[in-house]
């Protein structure tokens, strides 16, 4: 899922520096999963505001809290349309989708990032996190043993590996893994090397111009056929 | 457009604020098994952490005569205690004992005031009848006892020896009642329930017990010599020295012949057998007054009994057959079947007749008796045949424990006040769902293994010499150590408000025992029956999703820092310093629970329990109100729960983040543990730790002169 | 094929001898033009690195010219790490205009290694795209189907690593480079020869030309560093303790040693084509190595 990390309390105070009455606002689904802006989240940076603000002195903000289980659905939305009359401005834990969705809905109110959306990824154990894909709109995992090269080849090539791999890890760095050496052992157990040894031509950016849209429903002509 | 979903967030919050003032918390099968009901898990709990006052008191709530079960309760609680299937379970009579000694029970005072017209008469002063009384009283009646012996007790008087109930405790409970006002009658045997009637007695309780020993019914029986257990026991408790000679056996295998054998040793007699039908297994005498027995050197023999009793040269001839296990009879219990040809004899000096007791009901009651001489009593309105004649004890249920009859006699207090005012005798509703299901092998295996602490005894030797009290009492230590095994079934996690859980898995990863797991369809479940109540998944938890059954865990902390913070504002000792400290460690029950005091200046304890509980925002709370320092300390190894010294370090480490971006020293958040066992001094720690602080509370007094 | 003198050697069964040079930090080319001059003479042509190691520095296209200028042989150096197929297939009409015509296809260091940590790395294509995307310019249109308005015409080549550690993905992809195209390539630097010729049993039956490449080291540390921080380079612990062994300031003459000492075994018993020396910053002793080697009159 969307795994995001909280910005760093220093960044936060600045960013709501100028406005005195801040909702801290939650959400109950990415960023609940991967810690970094549940209702724990919000009540404990709330907490540490308090504290950064009883420490210095100057008390010049007052906080309210509240959580949604989403800020990307505008049905969620709906219930913060009473919360939001004595708020100078919204800092959002939510991660960017859930940011911009409720600075849409509340257009006349800043909305504030409080994480940093990171990746799409899944934990490792408790308390770590991995990035696994990129969304580049083209996947090719049937290829490659199941192993992105987009998102785990620092460089995202598809006809790897290239020359800076050793012992099985990353030039860029020793604690990555080299995904072209993992995806040729898997491609070797499961006797598909083959694979591997094909040319793969450039990626079609077009995959992914920005903003992009996906429509899911079919179009139909009111009166007229299915298009 | 979107259609908009009620907006009914406010009443959502509104009900989740009474839920979780709810208690949640299941009853646990010690308390389900105690006749009492008495809430055994909390008592222990406050054992644990050291307060024993408070423990003391939780009892005193369930049962008005604590010092006796103190003493002789059979404590089915023990038995239904899950800690068994670890390894032996909580020694809850011997924790109850130490809280009525070292709480000082004895000093407590009763009191009470008549504020009712009706008068109720209580025929008998067993357990029964004196619970009954204690409890009458406290609604306001007038009530008057009638006893037939010459002191108040019943079965606890005459029938338990007192190497085992020590006179003078059962005289402080007896006070009790005169205290409150109970009209007593001693030196009166009642035989006719209208005269009570006649006397202005609104209802009666009758509550005689059963004293008549059964007979073997075997020639001989006439014998002088062959003597009834029971009232053996009467005759020794009441003074009496009957001589018995040097060779005795006693018939029977319940509490009351091991109790004839060993109190005939302590008469004296060097040579005393039990004579016992069936085998051990079968033997309905409690463990360990048969272990204790055998150690006194009392002799039992299983699979014999007495079929001829001839008197011979002033000694007695008993003919025994020796007896095979035959097929179960209607209960279940394997019927005794003689060996044809197996006959041998034995010469005693006293044969004590054991084998059961009844009840001897005078026919002037006119109450109908049901079997075994029993009284016939409705079960839930204790009502005889005979309106305003209530019935209970022994006297209706057969020779049974005290703690039966201490419940029965607080039923029939309330039975007679629903009679009296003319009340529907509603059944007993209890709300609260039990706590069912045994412990997976898997929460077994990672439950820390420590060995059940038995109540110091007497040597054997010693104690076969007099009626001194068999068994010590626990020390401080014991006593705290051993309730800090309870495993504090059914007050631990659940997932309160699910529509707030995101099955993060974090609860699932995170917990030392492995207790939340996925079901069928994808929902995270904790069962109850397996948590172990640590804390660790209610803190961690990303959506505040889970919560502890019981309102005080959840509240405790947060309502304890803000006692410790609003003294320490009024006192304004400088440097603050707060420290969260577990209760069962070295802060609430060892080496430093000095500091409760504020021994140290500026030093402000807030008592947790299990420092697994504190979370990072209370550290943050503590320095947002002014904290210098804080510090927490747990009981490291000691500690009962697993792991709870890695969370501890987690969220010191995210507190202190904040901190350091705050520019406050990292430093001035500790997490100490109780070092007894890696050699460090907690309490120089500590005061290092106040030393430091002051010093960075100086210096910033420092800067600031500077920069005004 | 274009008709570079290069192209014509890579034919011939002439030892092959290139080198490259490594351009400045900023607008001051006074010294790669020292070293073009001083080399353009003594070898088969010279490689212009293109922002090695990721770290920024005057570009491959531009120090290229300057060869060319001065009369020498170049080699253009294109990674794939900071310009997309527009941009790199603009840069090539442009070299081949200017008569550079022999093109090294690399897929680049990563970002990170360098000094640009927060550049947005490009990675369009990778190597082995690039070779092919190169002959489709050959053929008259570009990478968007388009038809080219003059045509280019390259000698490719890429490299290999044959001293890698887990060889297998490496073959591969010289396979992949090879059937894309590649006419030559240029090995990661060479410290065990073992290797060298286990590549090349199995890299002869290709037509294409390898030169060995070979790393003039200057010190322990230095080996070290590139060890642990350059891509594509594995020292040995033997080479490591040889330059270890002579004292301060004699270690750039045992690198020298080591380098020549290579270079000439692989001349005597025929293991490749040729080398391809890299001197990091030393380039002005490359004409030394060249001499202890025995190259020195193998040139132009």
């Amino acid at each position: 899922m969307i795994v995001a990390e909280q910005k760093s309390l220093e960044e936060i105070r600045r960013m709501i520096d100028s406005y005195g009455r801040v909702l801290i606002l939650g959400c109950g689904t990415c960023v609940t999963v991967c810690d970094a802006g549940g209702e724990r989240e919000v009540s404990f940076l709330h907490n540490a505001l308090r504290v950064a603000q009883a420490r210095s002195g100057n008390g010049a903000h007052t906080f309210s809290e509240y959580t949604l289980k989403r800020q990307c659905d505008p049905e969620f939305l709906d219930m913060l349309t009473g919360r939001v009359e004595d708020v100078d401005a919204i800092l959002s834990l939510g991660c960017g989708i859930g940011v911009q969705a409720v600075a849409e809905r509340f257009s006349d109110l800043p909305v504030l990032p409080g994480v940093n959306t990171s990746f799409m990824g899944m934990p490792k154990e408790w308390g770590i996190w991995d990035e696994r894909c990129a969304a580049c709109g083209d996947c090719r995992l049937g290829d490659t043993a199941g192993i992105c090269p987009i998102t785990r080849c620092t460089k995202g090539i598809l006809n790897g590996p290239c020359a800076g791999t050793k012992n099985g890890k990353c030039e860029a760095s020793k604690d990555m893994d080299c995904a072209w050496v993992l995806i040729y052992k898997r491609l070797e157990g499961l006797q598909q090397l083959e694979n591997m040894r094909r040319y793969y031509p450039p990626r079609n950016f077009r995959a992914i111009p920005r903003p992009k849209r996906i429509v899911s429903k079919a179009i139909i002509d009111v009166g007229g056929e299915n298009e | 457009m979107y259609s908009s979903v009620t907006d009914d967030t406010q009443n959502r919050r509104d009900r989740q604020t009474k839920r979780l003032s709810v208690d949640r918390s299941l009853m646990p099968p010690c308390q389900a098994a105690c006749p009492l009901h008495m809430d055994i898990r909390e008592y222990v709990d406050l054992t644990a952490q050291g307060r024993i006052m408070e423990a003391l008191q939780v009892i005193r709530n369930g049962n008005p005569f604590p010092s006796i079960c103190a003493y002789v309760c059979t404590h089915p609680c023990e038995d239904a205690c899950r800690r068994c299937q670890v390894d032996k379970p909580i020694a809850v009579r011997a924790l109850k004992r130490f809280a009525v000694e070292f709480g000082g029970d004895r000093m407590i005072q009763s009191e009470a005031e008549t504020t009712r017209g009706e008068k109720v008469a209580i025929v008998g002063s067993g357990p029964a009848g004196l619970a009954c009384a204690y409890y009458l009283r406290k609604l306001g009646y007038p009530v008057t006892i009638f006893e037939a012996h010459s002191e108040l007790g019943g079965m606890l008087r005459v029938g338990i020896p007192q190497y085992r109930l020590p006179r003078e405790v059962l005289d402080t409970e007896v006070q009790r009642l005169t205290q409150m006002g109970v009209e007593i009658r001693t030196n009166t045997r009642v035989v006719s329930l209208d005269l009570l009637f006649d006397m202005g007695y609104k209802a009666v309780f009758v509550t005689i017990g059963a004293h008549q020993g059964l007979r073997m019914e075997i020639e001989g029986e006439e014998s002088p010599g062959v003597i009834d257990g029971a009232t053996f026991l009467r005759e020794v408790n009441l003074g009496l020295k009957p001589s018995l000679g040097r060779k005795v056996a006693v018939v029977g295998g319940g509490n009351v012949a091991v109790d004839a054998a060993r109190t005939a040793l302590r008469l004296g007699v060097p040579n005393v057998k039990i004579l016992y039908r069936r085998s051990r297994a079968e033997m309905p005498a409690s463990d360990i007054e048969v272990e204790q027995a055998l150690e006194e050197g009392i002799d039992v023999r299983f699979l014999v009994a007495p079929t001829r009793i001839k008197r011979k040269n002033g000694r007695l001839s008993v003919t025994c057959v020796r007896m095979e296990l035959g097929e179960p009879d209607a209960r279940g219990r394997r019927q005794p079947v003689p060996i044809k040809g197996s006959e041998f004899n034995k010469e005693f000096d006293t044969l004590i007749v054991a084998i059961g007791q009844a009840p001897q009901t005078p026919g002037g009651f006119g109450v109908r008796m049901g079997r075994g001489s029993t009284i016939q009593a409705d079960p839930i309105t204790l009502t005889t045949n005979r309106a305003g004649v209530f019935a209970g004890g022994d006297a209706v249920s057969g020779p049974a424990t005290v703690v039966e009859a201490l419940a029965a006699g607080r039923l029939a207090a309330s039975r007679i006040d629903d009679y009296l005012q003319r009340r529907y005798p509603l059944g007993d509703k209890e709300t609260r769902q039990r706590l069912s299901g045994d412990l997976l092998l898997e929460t077994i295996e990672m439950i820390r293994k420590v060995g059940r602490l038995e109540l110091p005894t007497l040597s054997p030797e010693a104690r076969s010499k007099d009626f001194k009290p068999v068994e010590l009492g626990y020390s401080w230590e014991a006593a705290i150590n051993e309730a800090r095994r309870c495993l504090r079934c059914g007050m631990g996690a659940e997932i309160l408000f699910q529509d707030k859980c995101a099955t993060c898995l974090t609860c699932l990863r995170v917990c030392p025992y492995h207790v939340p797991h996925l079901d069928a369809s994808g929902t995270i479940q904790i069962p109850d029956d397996q948590c172990q109540a640590c804390g660790v998944c209610v803190a961690e938890c990303p959506a505040k999703a889970i919560v502890l059954r019981k309102p005080y865990d959840r509240r405790q902390i947060t309502e304890e820092l803000d006692h410790a913070l609003k003294s320490a504002a009024q006192s304004n000792l400088k440097p603050l310093i707060i420290g969260f400290c577990c209760q069962y460690g070295l802060f609430g029950t060892g080496a430093l629970a000095g500091l409760w005091r504020g021994a140290k200046a500026g030093i402000w304890i807030v008592p947790v329990l299990c420092t697994a509980k504190v979370e990072a925002d209370h550290m943050l709370r503590a320095f947002e109100m002014g904290a210098e320092g804080v510090f927490i300390a747990g009981c490291g190894e000691q500690c009962a729960r697993e792991n709870t010294d890695f969370w501890v370090r987690q969220r010191v480490e995210k507190a202190r983040r904040i901190l350091a971006q705050i520019g406050l020293e990292p430093e001035r958040l500790q997490a100490f543990v109780s070092t007894t066992t890696n050699g460090g001094d907690p309490a120089e720690e500590l005061d290092r730790f106040a030393e430091r602080m002051g010093n960075l509370y100086l210096a910033s007094i420092i800067m600031q002169e500077v920069r005004s | 094929m274009s008709n570079s003198s290069f192209e014509e050697k890579l034919s011939s069964d002439k030892f092959l001898v290139t080198t490259e040079i490594g351009p400045p930090k900023g607008t001051d080319t006074s010294e790669m033009i020292h070293h073009i001059d001083l080399l353009k003479d003594k070898v088969d042509a010279i490689n212009v690195t293109d922002g090695q190691s990721s770290v920024m520095r005057f570009a491959s296209l531009g120090g290229c010219l300057l060869v060319k200028e001065s009369g020498g042989e170049p080699i253009l150096q294109v990674t794939c790490r900071d310009r997309n197929r527009l941009a790199i297939q603009a840069d090539l009409l442009v070299a081949y205009s200017r008569g550079i015509t022999n093109v090294l296809c690399l897929t680049g260091d990563s970002i990170d290694v360098g000094d640009h940590k927060e550049a947005k790395p490009v990675f369009d294509l990778d190597s082995v795209q690039l070779l092919r995307m190169i002959r489709t310019m050959e053929s008259g249109t570009d990478m968007g189907g388009n038809e080219l308005k003059g045509a280019p015409k390259f000698c490719i080549g890429a490299s290999v690593h044959p001293e890698a550690d887990f060889i297998e993905p490496q073959l591969l992809k010289f396979d992949k480079k090879v059937a894309a195209g590649a006419q030559f390539f240029q090995t990661q630097g060479i410290f065990d020869l073992g290797s060298l010729r286990r590549f090349m049993q199995y890299a002869s039956q290709f037509d294409v030309r390898t030169l060995a490449g070979i790393i003039v080291l200057a010190s322990a540390r230095m080996a070290r560093y590139m060890n642990d921080n350059v891509p594509g380079i594995i020292v040995s612990q033997p080479v490591i303790d040889e330059l270890a062994s002579v004292e301060k300031g004699k270690g750039l003459q045992k690198g020298i040693e080591i380098a020549a000492g290579l270079i000439r075994t692989i001349k005597e018993e025929k293991l490749c084509h040729g080398v391809h020396i890299m001197a990091v910053g030393n380039e002005g002793v490359v004409p030394d190595i060249l001499e202890a080697a025995g190259l020195v009159d193998v040139h132009v």
